[in-house]
């Protein structure tokens, strides 16, 4: 008798705890599986604008790895990826340290560090442009100043300048969300095994390496993951900033797709929009294994 | 004695460095939107102060400023409330309610934010184009919350689950369906973490610019982003003048709700990120 009343209630909660759910499911099955699920379907077709549609099964991507634009945009997307994130996360652990510390305005300097991971990256990429402006920019005014070149510099127009720019205005839009992921790791660390290191007479350098950096390693994956993937899908600072250019050596993934869309060749942009999502599946996977997390996470 | 010292030049140097990095962008922004001319900084013109940026950017109609401004307010502020709606009833359900495969769930929702958006945009435009969206403010919204869920879920189950379950038990005794307790009990204990949570979702919806790039084609619903990153003078030359006066308004706002909600964005971050 008590074992029916149990199995009524635990189906009841099974029940609710659906139901629940539901608004949640429907959501991302509408709206992100369903669409990921068109891509794919999508990038076996010959699907241009006007043109009929046909099924050519593996043709588009046939074509791709055939194709040397889309290498291009390989090799730009990894090249952005391997010189922002290291900088991202080396200022990053920088701003944490600093912040961490007991300092005067400690809540101002936190909200300064904020600011510009709050701004939407395609206005503040609009200012860049400006400052990166071959006549009149911040940038070569300030190097002029300073002495560090003597004539000015074609930031947004050369190969070398175009890449240094938009891996600066990145580097300056996502190293708060690193500093702040960090920040929380850092203050995770007990304040006495930092003491019982002073009192070992372990010094500033020593005791980063011995205490800090190994109890900050979960974290630092974490932040390591979330910059990984934005920067393989890096679009509106390329869109503002380069449009690709010059002569498509900054062309990133999601640009290259983008388009190809916009061209109407849905087909083929599909193809190229798919082999970006295997990309961030892959590396999403390796980094959740190497963390090992999610043992504890309720 | 002397390692604190140094330590301490160390860290102010480091700290004006720091400031300088963030800010230094917004005050030049700030800067050309007030000059009478955006090429003050050769030499041979000189900075003189004007408003009438900010005036031609208020008062011209045919540049939209205001709509996109309008746009963004109510599609972010739209798509944030159901979003915190939504991801706290899920929440709910993953951290109080005998549900089977929740860190399975957790964690696919969490793999589903890693998507790239250009994977999704083409479906999206076909799918809005075939029931007649493109343009409006639903062709942005449903993606929008969508999209926001995962990082809504993961900051909320944070919360919810710190929150003792003696108070659930209390409700059930008390006879309350789960849908009261959720109403009664959660969302008023949990209220810091569903501002939080909604803060985030405000910003990330306000932020996001592929979606609206596709999805919508002129001012009755492009945002913000777009507005700014696509605007042309009505002449050809570009209008930096202009260009900085509207960031700048779009800005102030943000720098304040930043300022004001430091704790909680920082809070709502870190939680999103480092509970997992």
């Amino acid at each position: 008798m008590l074992k029916d009343i149990n199995k009524i209630r635990n189906y009841r909660e099974l029940r609710e705890a659906y139901s629940f759910l539901l608004p949640l499911i429907v959501f991302i099955l509408a709206f992100i599986l369903l669409p990921v699920a068109g891509a794919i379907f999508t990038s076996l077709f010959k699907d241009i604008s006007f043109l009929e549609k046909k099924f050519i099964f593996f043709e588009n991507y046939k074509y791709l790895f055939k194709d040397p634009g889309f290498w291009q945009a390989f090799r730009f997307t990894m090249l952005f990826l391997i010189v922002s994130v290291p900088l991202e996360m080396i200022f990053g652990l920088l701003f944490a340290v600093i912040l961490n510390q007991s300092i005067p305005f400690r809540g101002c300097l936190r909200a300064c560090v904020l600011i510009p991971w709050a701004i939407p990256a395609a206005i503040s990429a609009r200012t860049w442009e400006l400052i990166y402006n071959y006549h009149y920019g911040l940038a070569n005014f300030l190097f002029m100043k300073l002495g560090l070149t003597n004539a000015p510099i074609n930031w947004l127009g050369s190969n070398l300048g175009a890449f240094s720019s938009l891996v600066i205005s990145d580097v300056w839009k996502t190293t708060p969300f690193v500093a702040i992921i960090l920040l929380a790791g850092l203050q995770a660390i007990p304040v006495e095994l930092h003491a019982q290191a002073r009192v070992d007479r372990a010094n500033f350098l020593q005791r980063f390496y011995k205490i800090t950096l190994p109890l900050l390693k979960p974290v630092l994956i974490v932040a390591l993951l979330f910059r990984t993937i934005d920067a393989l899908r890096i679009f509106d600072l390329v869109y503002v900033l380069t449009m690709g250019g010059p002569g498509g050596v900054t062309t990133s993934f999601s640009m290259y797709g983008y388009r190809y869309f916009l061209a109407g060749d849905f087909g083929y942009g599909s193809s190229v929009s798919v082999v970006l999502f295997i990309i961030a599946l892959g590396l999403s996977i390796f980094y959740v294994r190497i963390g090992k997390w999610g043992k504890e996470v309720i | 004695m002397k390692e604190e010292k140094v330590k301490f030049i160390i860290i102010i140097a480091g700290s004006i460095f720091m400031v300088i990095f963030c800010i230094l962008p917004f005050i030049f922004m700030a800067l050309v939107s007030f000059s009478s001319r955006p090429d003050f900084l050769s030499a041979r013109t000189l900075f003189s102060f004007t408003l009438k940026n900010y005036y031609s950017v208020l008062t011209t109609p045919s540049l939209h400023f205001i709509d996109y401004l309008r746009n963004s307010l109510v599609i972010s502020g739209i798509s944030a409330g159901f979003c915190v709606l939504i991801a706290a009833l899920a929440a709910y359900s993953i951290t109080r309610l005998s549900l089977p495969h929740k860190t399975f769930i957790l964690f696919f929702v969490l793999a589903v934010s890693m998507f790239p958006q250009i994977s999704l945009v083409s479906y999206l435009f076909k799918f809005m184009a075939g029931v007649g969206w493109i343009n409006t403010y639903r062709a942005l919204v449903f993606p929008y919350i969508a999209w926001i869920l995962p990082l809504s879920l993961w900051i909320l189950v944070s919360y919810f689950a710190q929150i003792p379950r003696d108070l659930d038990r209390a409700g059930l005794i008390d006879g309350c369906s789960r849908w009261q307790i959720l109403r009664k009990i959660i969302f008023p204990v949990a209220a810091p973490g569903i501002f939080s949570t909604a803060l985030l979702a405000f910003i990330f919806a306000f932020n996001e610019f592929m979606f609206a790039l596709m999805l919508t084609s002129d001012h009755h619903a492009r945002t913000v982003p777009v507005g700014i990153a696509l605007f042309q003078g009505l002449h050809g030359e570009l209008p930096w003048g202009d260009i900085m006066a509207a960031s700048t308004i779009t800005t102030i706002p943000v720098v304040i709700l930043t300022i004001m909600f430091q704790r909680h964005i920082i809070q709502g971050l870190t939680r999103g990120a480092v509970k997992g």
